[in-house]
């Protein structure tokens, strides 16, 4: 069973990553961050950016009542994995980690951060 | 002499680096810890306990008996962990969340009547931290938020009444405003429906807000206009058949393009029907 902190630092474990920081979607607040040079814009704008992820899927999928275990943004250094958190009375918290796209494996740095989020609620 | 502002008393408790608890009128209570704040109790908003209780891990009375349990200066939190009733992220998120609700209503700009106990500590024990600047930083950030989702006050303290019929064709809704639509009542406040649904009252007021921005709750803009009789839609018109063959160098549609903004076309049939009920 791991904290905040840990699942951060745990987070920063993964091959090829260069931040990772944990947003509470429905405020747009930075909960905490490791390697994020302005965390509170980094919370609103990944936070915005996951809202219109949802909504844009919501409208363009047939499937009903479907969840999203995660979101892949490829830049041309970076890649940006966005994992929701349901939490049991508000949420999601979103786990976003930034990875060196040269240095990264993106399958198992998605296996990695279902393994974090899954202790991070499992008690 | 004038008391001091909350803020002066606040900060003033950070720099002594006090341990203890810090009451504030009667709406609440600001916990600390060697100057930082640790937990913040308002009676406006669901606390942890609320929080868990409406979660349905814990009944109330399991929550009584952990405290009892746990007992003064002990730490209640790491025992409902050990239960098994959360997880250890789920325990700091719920104290992070609860305080940051807490305080956003609590620790508004005010003078107002303040007791300091020291060193008394709360039941669940210290699971996260807060200086005090970033504390009232982040409740003004909260309040601009409110503001860019709906700049107007004016639903925060008035009944949620959704309206009976939507704008458009369809609406989009998170978990929370669905909750809220079918729990609201048209007497619940946006802050009695949070303590209902056991969920932070700021989330509820910034969904209130999102569905006033969407149109889906009365808003004094709506209820000015009188309120249209519910009757099923006309059934729309079949396009009329094409009568001339298109010809080359005609426009091969003989409907002229729809430009209107869809509400527009809703704010039109408003109107509509309000001369027509004149």
């Amino acid at each position: 069973m791991i904290g905040i902190e840990d699942c951060l630092s745990e987070a920063m474990s993964i091959p090829g990553a260069l931040g990772a920081i944990l947003v509470d979607h429905t405020s747009g607040m930075a909960v905490a961050g490791k390697g994020i040079p302005d965390p509170g814009r980094a919370a609103a704008g990944l936070s915005e950016a996951y809202r219109a992820t949802l909504h844009g899927i919501a409208l363009a999928s047939e499937e009903t009542g479907f969840r999203i275990e995660d979101v892949i943004v490829t830049t041309g250094t970076a890649y940006h994995l966005v994992r929701p958190m349901e939490m049991m009375f508000d949420g999601p918290l979103l786990l976003c980690v930034r990875l060196d796209v040269e240095r990264s494996n993106l399958a198992l740095a998605r296996r990695r951060l279902r393994t974090i989020t899954d202790e991070l609620v499992a008690s | 002499m004038a008391a001091p502002t909350l803020d002066a008393v606040l900060t003033g408790l950070a720099q002594d680096e006090a341990t203890g608890s810090l009451r504030v009128g009667k709406e609440g209570t600001v916990y600390y810890d060697h100057g930082r704040v640790s937990y913040v109790e308002c009676a406006a908003t669901p606390g942890v306990e609320g929080l868990l209780g409406a979660s349905g891990r814990i009944s109330a009375n399991g929550v009584r008996h952990a405290r009892q349990e746990a007992g003064p200066g002990g730490d209640g939190g790491a025992l409902l962990v050990d239960k098994g009733v959360l997880s250890r992220g789920e325990l700091e998120f719920c104290v992070l969340s609860a305080t940051l609700d807490a305080a956003f209503f609590l620790l508004t700009p005010k003078t107002v009547r303040t007791r300091f106990k020291d060193g008394e500590a709360h039941w669940l024990g210290i699971h996260w931290f807060f200086d005090v600047p970033g504390l009232l930083r982040e409740c003004a950030r909260r309040r601009a938020r409110l503001e860019r989702a709906w700049p107007s006050s004016e639903l925060d303290a008035r009944p949620v009444t959704p309206l009976r019929r939507i704008p458009g064709s369809h609406a989009l809704l998170s978990r929370l405003q669905w909750e809220l639509l079918l729990a609201a009542d048209s007497t619940a406040t946006p802050v009695e429906l949070a303590r209902r649904l056991g969920r932070p009252a700021y989330s509820t007021l910034l969904a209130v807000r999102e569905l006033a921005a969407a149109g889906l709750v009365v808003t004094a803009e709506t209820a000015a206009l009188p309120k249209r009789t519910p009757k099923p839609p006309p059934p729309p018109k079949p396009p009329p058949p094409p009568k001339r063959p298109t010809g080359p160098g005609r426009s091969t549609s003989e409907l002229p393009q729809v430009n209107a903004d869809a509400t527009d076309v809703n704010l039109l049939l408003r109107l509509r029907d309000a001369l027509e009920a004149l």
